[in-house]
């Protein structure tokens, strides 16, 4: 009877490159188990000040496609026969970079005659954060870079609660570190961060949009930006002494964090859910789980969180996604293996869930 | 009066592969891309172990932009075929293995 439910053992290559990150991860389904036999990811970084545009971007992940897929063969040590599917990023993102991807695993898919699985990024993140962390009905917070999004899952879609209505919590990061000058390695974000510990002197005032379910950064950028001018002009804070960057990152986090902290909390008493799974690059951030983790366990819930490897786009996310959608029957013809900028997360019939 | 764009700016290429197979799966992975602009157009064939490109534009500056685009796009599904075909991932591990 047991071998009846068992399933059989499945391999996927997943294709990532919608942003500046270039990832390619091998995933193995065998019963109720996934195991990553590799992900390998490379980031394009632009010079501090600048942010990365698109043609820079693609052209970085069509130089590097073919080494990073032959190291995530090398590290996952298969053959090609064993693969089951081609999986790609499918959209959201940014065009020139997504359509670079998709070329090549296009060109995989009919050189190793392989199904192609086109899937959607946030979804990718969604699925590695709940195998990775085994939460099984959190409310999710996906913030990254071009992202903000608060999500439930209901009746086979991934259903947008509240989200950003102008530029996404992590783009917000990355404009200000551009303002302040900082390093874009590993990521400015993560600089932001760090820097942010070194602050805290002082609370800097900051714009709090909150809108319901939604949030707005716009308006919080810009005035963080014209803190930025204050303070390099030799300007003084509001209690009359002067302020330094890593104040202003500490004060830029605890508003933005504390915005999504509100919006995710209020998802969770609509839902009646106790878990928080956040998922994106930005999830990364120790000081939001922190936040966020305080938070759910005064609602008696608890916060779920996937480090580096997975927070941050990667090949693998995509290859889970992906493979998870083949295994339901679901596969994309080359003919329509095109790309979309705009693709929403509850566009995707989530075939395999209850 | 006419609103219909003209294209007086063209450009042919021919661009031959080692075998019809190959020159078959370069024009599946290169012609699901749509030009983005309606001042260029595009029309991609294979012939036996020839992939046909035919560009039309409105200008020479888009016509330039978009042929530059195409040739990248060409140069990593070339890429792609050098390195991850079935039998040049099989010939590196036998050569692996042996040495």
């Amino acid at each position: 009877m047991t071998d009846l439910l068992k399933k059989p053992r499945r391999i996927a290559l997943g294709c990532e490159g919608s942003a500046n990150k270039l990832g390619i991860g091998i995933i193995l389904h065998e019963n109720d188990t996934s195991t990553v036999l590799s992900n390998i990811r490379h980031t394009f970084v632009s010079p501090p000040g600048t942010g990365f545009l698109p043609k820079d971007t693609a052209a970085h992940h069509r130089s590097f496609f073919v080494r990073i897929a032959l190291q995530a063969l090398r590290v996952a040590n298969i053959t090609i026969p064993d693969i089951d599917c081609i999986c790609y990023t499918r959209g959201p993102g940014m065009g020139a970079p997504l359509t670079s991807v998709a070329i090549a695993a296009r060109t995989l898919s009919l050189l190793w005659n392989k199904p192609l699985v086109g899937v959607n990024h946030c979804v990718g993140h969604i699925e590695m954060g709940r195998a990775i962390t085994g939460a099984s009905h959190p409310v999710v917070l996906y913030v990254s870079g071009g992202n903000t999004q608060v999500i439930a899952y209901a009746e086979q879609r991934y259903r947008i609660f509240g989200e950003a209505l102008d530029i996404a919590v992590g783009n917000c990061l990355d404009r200000f570190a551009r303002t302040l000058e900082i390093s874009n390695d590993p990521a400015p974000g993560y600089n932001i961060e760090q820097l942010a510990k070194q602050g805290g002197r002082i609370l800097l005032d900051l714009p709090y949009a909150v809108k319901g379910m939604d949030c707005s950064f716009s308006g919080i950028l810009t005035r963080a930006d014209e803190l930025a001018a204050h303070m390099k002009s030799g300007g003084k804070g509001p209690d009359g002494e002067a302020f330094t960057p890593a104040d202003l990152c500490f004060s830029l986090q605890e508003t933005i964090f504390a915005m999504l902290v509100e919006i995710t909390e209020r998802a969770m008493a609509h839902v009646g859910s106790s878990q928080v799974l956040i998922v994106g690059g930005v999830g990364c951030n120790e000081r939001l789980q922190e936040m966020m983790g305080t938070m759910a366990a005064e609602r008696g819930g608890s916060v779920y969180a996937t480090d580096e490897r997975f927070c941050i786009d990667n090949g693998i996310m995509i290859a889970h996604a992906g493979l998870l959608a083949y295994e339901t029957g679901f596969q994309t013809p080359i003919e329509e293996s095109t790309c979309t900028q705009r693709f929403r997360t509850d566009e995707v019939l989530v075939k395999w869930r209850k | 009066m006419s609103n219909e764009l003209t294209y007086p700016c063209s450009l042919s290429l021919d661009v031959p592969f080692p075998d019809a197979r190959l020159a078959n799966v370069a024009l599946q992975a290169l012609r699901v891309d749509k030009e983005l602009s309606a001042l260029v157009q595009k029309e991609l064939s294979a012939v036996d172990s020839t992939l046909k490109v035919r560009y039309k534009a409105t200008t020479n500056r888009m016509l330039r932009v978009a042929v530059n685009s195409f040739f990248d796009s060409l140069a990593l599904v070339l890429e792609v075929m050098e390195q991850l075909d079935v039998d040049v991932i099989e010939a590196r591990k036998a050569e692996e293995e042996t040495g």
